[in-house]
C-alpha cells in the first residue's frame, strides 16, 4: 500500500484516478478473493484474468491511438513502399521557414500568455479593489468558451486593413486611412493565440494562487514587501509548476491549431498545421504530411521533456 | 491586593476605566475603543487596551472571542470601523502593516517554502535594502540566538515543527520590531515541545526587552508566559490583570469559569456591612465572606476549583456555621477516577454535580462534606 501511494506521488499530476500499471499486485489480491468466494471451478491463471479485465481498455488505446500513431510515424519514412528519409528532405526543403515560423510564433505566444496570466492571476489574488477583482473574475474566462475557428473569424474582421480596429483608430483621428496596415500576418496569429489561451492558463494559475497559504502573503506584507514583490518573490515561486503545466498544455494546443493560421495567415510563411492540410488536400501527399507531423511531435516532446524533468526534480527534493 | 481589585473593577467597567488606566500607566501600545465589523457581524465591540514598553501581554479567550481579530487590527491587517491604535503616542490606525514597527508570527508560521532558512530570516532586511554583508551578519546572529546555526541552507519542508516555529520567530525578530505579535505560535507544536518553547520565547522576550502581544486559547500558556492577561469574551474585554489577579480574583462569572472554577453551585445571601452572609440551604451550610466593597444579595452563582477545596466524610451537624466561616457542601460520591497525583470525584450536591480532587479516594455512594475556604469561593450575582 505504501509503495502504491508513493508511486502516486511520483506520477503526481492527474494520475490519481487512473489504475496504476504497476499496481498489478492489487488486482491479483482482489481476484484471488473473488476466486475463493466463487469456488475453484474457474481455475484460470490469475494474470490471465487480470489481462482480460484490462483488455477492452487496452484494445481501445491500441486501436485508436497507438496504431494510427505508429502508422503515421512509419508513413513518414515511407517513400513508394521503401524506407527513406526523402519525406523529411522534402519537408525541410519546402517548409523549413514555416517550421521556424511555427516555433517562434508558439514560443512568443506562450511567453505572452504566461505574462498576461500572471498579471490576471496576480490581480485576482492580490488586488485590493473588490469590485475590480469581481469584474475581472467574471470577464476573463469568456474566451475559453469560444472555439478557435470563431476566434480566427472575429479577429479576421477586426484586424484586417479596413477592419474594425483600424476604422476605430481612423475615426478617432489616430491614423489616416493611408497609413492603415493589416495585422493579418504573424501578429494576427499571436494575438489570436494569446487571446484564446490566456484565460486557460490564468484559470489554472489563479486557482493555484488562491490555494497557497494566505498568511505567506501577509507575512511578506508585514515585513514591507509591496504587491509586485509579493507577486514575483512570494506567490509566483509557489505556483511555478502550475504555470509550467499551463504553458506546456497551451503550447501543445497551439501547435495543433489549424483554423487560426488558415483564417488569419493563409500565405507563406505559415504554420506547419496549414502545410500539412495543404499537402494532404492538394497533393494527397501523406508522406510529407506525416514527416511534418513527426517534426511537430518532436517539438511538443521537447517541451514535455522539460516538464517531466522539472517535476521529477521537484519530487526528488 | 487592594489596588489590583480596584484595577480589576475599573477594567471591568469598560471604556472609561480602562483608558484612565491607559493614561495613568506609560502606555507604549494603545488600543482605544476599537470596533471591528465583519459584514454585519460586530467582532470587536469597543476594546480598550494599554500595553507598557517591554511588557508581555497575552490575549486569552475561546475561539471566536475576537482575540485574533484584535491582534490583526493591531498588526494592520484589519482596519477598525472606529477607534484608534497608537504606538508610542503616534496614531497608526491608517498605516499599512509594515509602517507600524511590528512583526507578526503567524499560527501556521507562514514560512516561504521556496526560500531557505537564511532567505526567510533575511527577507525583511532585503526589503529594507540593507547591504548584503549586514544582512548576513544579522541572519547569523539571529540563527545563533535561536539555535538554528546548522540549518541555514535548509528549506522549511525539511525542518521539524519546533525548528519552523523558531525560523518564524527569527524572521520576525530580524527586522528588530518595537512590538512582537504572536498569533497562537505554539498551537501547532507537540505538547512536550510546547512547554519548552513557552519558556524559550519568554526568556528571549525579556532578554531583548521587546514588547509582545501573544494570542492564545490555552489558559496555562497565558499564565506561564505573560506579565498581564487580557481575557476576551464575545468581542469585549472581560478582565485585564496579572496571572495571579485573574486566577484568584476573577471579575466575573465568565472569567471565573474560564480560569478553571468550573464547579457551580447556586446560593442565596444578604450583604450586611462588609460581610456577605450566605444562608444555609438543603445542601450547604451557612457561611460568611468579606464583602470587599460588593453588595451581593439574593440568588448567587458560587464557583470554585476542584483542587482548592477539602473533601471529608460527612460529619453530624455540618449544616451549621463553622468556626472559620467557610462554606460546606454535602453530597454523595457518584464516580471516582485517578488522573494522577490526586483522586478525582464527581459528587452530586443536590441537583448539581461538582468535581473535587482529594489526596485519598472516597468510594462511590459515600456521603461526603466539601469545605470551601473563603479565598477559594467566587461569588457573583446570578444573572
Amino acid at each position: 500500500m505504501n509503495a502504491r501511494s508513493e508511486t502516486k506521488v511520483v506520477h503526481g499530476w492527474g494520475s490519481e484516478e487512473l489504475p496504476q500499471p504497476d499496481s498489478a499486485g492489487a488486482f491479483r489480491t482482489i481476484h484471488a478473493d473473488s476466486l475463493k468466494a466463487g469456488g475453484r471451478r474457474f481455475a484460470m491463471p490469475i494474470h490471465l484474468i487480470g489481462f482480460l479485465l484490462v483488455a477492452p481498455a487496452l484494445a481501445i488505446v491500441v486501436l485508436l491511438f497507438i496504431v494510427p500513431l505508429v502508422s503515421s510515424i512509419t508513413g513518414a519514412f515511407d517513400v513508394g513502399g521503401a524506407f527513406s528519409l526523402g519525406n523529411f528532405t522534402k519537408a525541410f526543403e519546402l517548409y523549413s521557414r514555416d517550421m521556424l515560423f511555427t516555433l517562434t510564433i508558439v514560443l512568443m505566444s506562450s511567453a505572452l500568455i504566461g505574462l498576461f496570466s500572471i498579471m490576471i492571476g496576480g490581480y485576482l489574488t492580490l488586488g485590493s479593489n473588490p469590485r475590480a477583482v469581481a469584474i475581472l473574475r467574471w470577464i476573463y474566462r469568456w474566451p475559453l468558451f469560444i472555439p478557435f475557428i470563431v476566434v480566427g473569424q472575429i479577429l479576421r474582421t477586426f484586424l484586417a486593413k479596413n477592419g474594425l480596429m483600424n476604422n476605430i483608430f481612423i475615426e478617432l483621428g489616430l491614423m489616416t486611412p493611408l497609413s492603415a496596415v493589416s495585422f493579418l500576418d504573424w501578429r494576427g496569429i499571436v494575438i489570436a493565440f494569446v487571446w484564446k489561451q490566456t484565460p486557460f492558463v490564468a484559470l489554472l494559475l489563479s486557482g493555484a494562487m488562491a490555494s497557497i497559504d494566505r498568511s505567506t502573503i501577509e507575512a511578506a506584507r508585514n515585513l514591507g514587501a509591496n504587491r509586485l514583490r509579493i507577486l514575483i518573490e512570494i506567490v509566483l515561486p509557489q505556483v511555478r509548476t502550475t504555470l509550467l503545466v499551463g504553458l506546456i498544455l497551451s503550447f501543445v494546443t497551439m501547435m495543433s491549431v489549424l483554423s487560426v493560421p488558415l483564417m488569419i495567415n493563409a500565405q507563406s510563411p505559415t504554420m506547419i498545421t496549414a502545410n500539412m492540410a495543404f499537402r494532404i488536400n492538394a497533393y494527397r501527399d501523406y508522406g510529407v504530411a506525416n514527416a511534418l507531423g513527426l517534426i511537430s511531435l518532436l517539438m511538443t516532446s521537447a517541451v514535455a521533456w522539460v516538464y517531466l524533468r522539472q517535476t521529477m526534480r521537484e519530487h526528488s527534493r | 491586593m487592594e489596588r489590583s481589585i480596584i484595577l480589576a473593577r475599573l477594567c471591568n467597567k469598560g471604556r472609561g476605566g480602562l483608558s484612565q488606566r491607559g493614561i495613568s500607566l506609560n502606555a507604549f501600545l494603545e488600543v482605544v475603543n476599537a470596533r471591528v465589523l465583519y459584514g454585519q457581524n460586530e467582532v470587536l465591540k469597543g476594546v480598550n487596551l494599554a500595553v507598557e514598553k517591554g511588557e508581555f501581554v497575552a490575549l486569552l479567550g475561546s475561539s471566536g472571542c475576537g482575540k485574533t481579530t484584535l491582534l490583526r487590527s493591531i498588526a494592520g491587517f484589519n482596519t477598525p470601523a472606529s477607534g484608534a491604535i497608537r504606538v508610542n503616542g503616534r496614531d497608526v490606525t491608517g498605516l499599512p502593516p509594515d509602517k507600524r514597527g511590528m512583526a507578526l508570527v503567524f499560527q501556521s508560521y507562514a514560512l516561504w517554502p521556496h526560500m531557505t532558512v537564511d532567505q526567510n530570516i533575511g527577507y525583511g532586511l532585503k526589503l529594507r535594502r540593507m547591504p548584503k554583508a549586514t544582512i548576513e551578519a544579522r541572519v547569523t546572529e539571529i540563527k545563533r540566538l535561536l539555535g538554528l546555526d546548522a540549518l541555514g541552507a535548509r528549506k522549511p519542508a525539511n525542518l521539524s515543527g519546533g525548528q519552523r516555529q523558531r525560523v518564524a520567530l527569527g524572521r520576525a525578530l530580524a527586522i528588530q520590531p518595537d512590538i512582537l505579535l504572536l498569533d497562537e505560535p505554539l498551537s501547532n507544536l507537540d505538547a512536550r515541545i510546547r512547554l519548552t518553547v513557552r519558556h524559550e520565547i519568554t526568556a528571549l522576550q525579556r532578554r531583548l526587552g521587546i514588547t509582545a502581544v501573544h494570542v492564545t486559547h490555552d489558559r496555562e500558556e497565558a499564565m506561564v508566559m505573560a506579565d498581564r492577561i487580557v481575557i476576551l469574551n464575545n468581542g469585549e474585554i472581560a478582565q485585564v490583570g496579572t496571572p495571579e489577579d485573574v486566577y484568584n480574583r476573577p471579575a466575573s462569572d465568565f472569567v471565573a469559569a474560564f480560569m478553571g472554577a468550573e464547579n457551580l453551585i447556586e446560593l442565596s445571601a444578604v450583604t450586611k456591612g462588609d460581610r456577605v452572609e450566605i444562608a444555609a440551604g438543603s445542601f450547604n451550610s451557612a457561611a460568611v465572606a468579606s464583602a470587599r466593597g460588593r453588595t451581593l444579595s439574593g440568588p448567587l452563582n458560587a464557583r470554585f476549583r476542584g483542587e482548592s477545596v477539602e473533601l471529608s466524610d460527612a460529619g453530624g451537624a455540618i449544616l451549621s456555621v463553622q468556626g472559620d466561616g467557610s462554606l460546606r457542601l454535602s453530597g454523595v460520591v457518584e464516580q471516582t477516577s485517578y488522573p494522577g497525583g490526586l483522586w478525582r470525584h464527581v459528587i452530586a450536591v443536590g441537583p448539581a454535580h461538582v468535581i473535587v480532587d482529594s489526596p485519598r479516594s472516597f468510594e462511590i455512594g459515600r456521603r461526603v462534606s466539601i469545605r470551601i475556604p473563603e479565598e477559594a469561593l467566587f461569588l457573583f450575582p446570578k444573572q
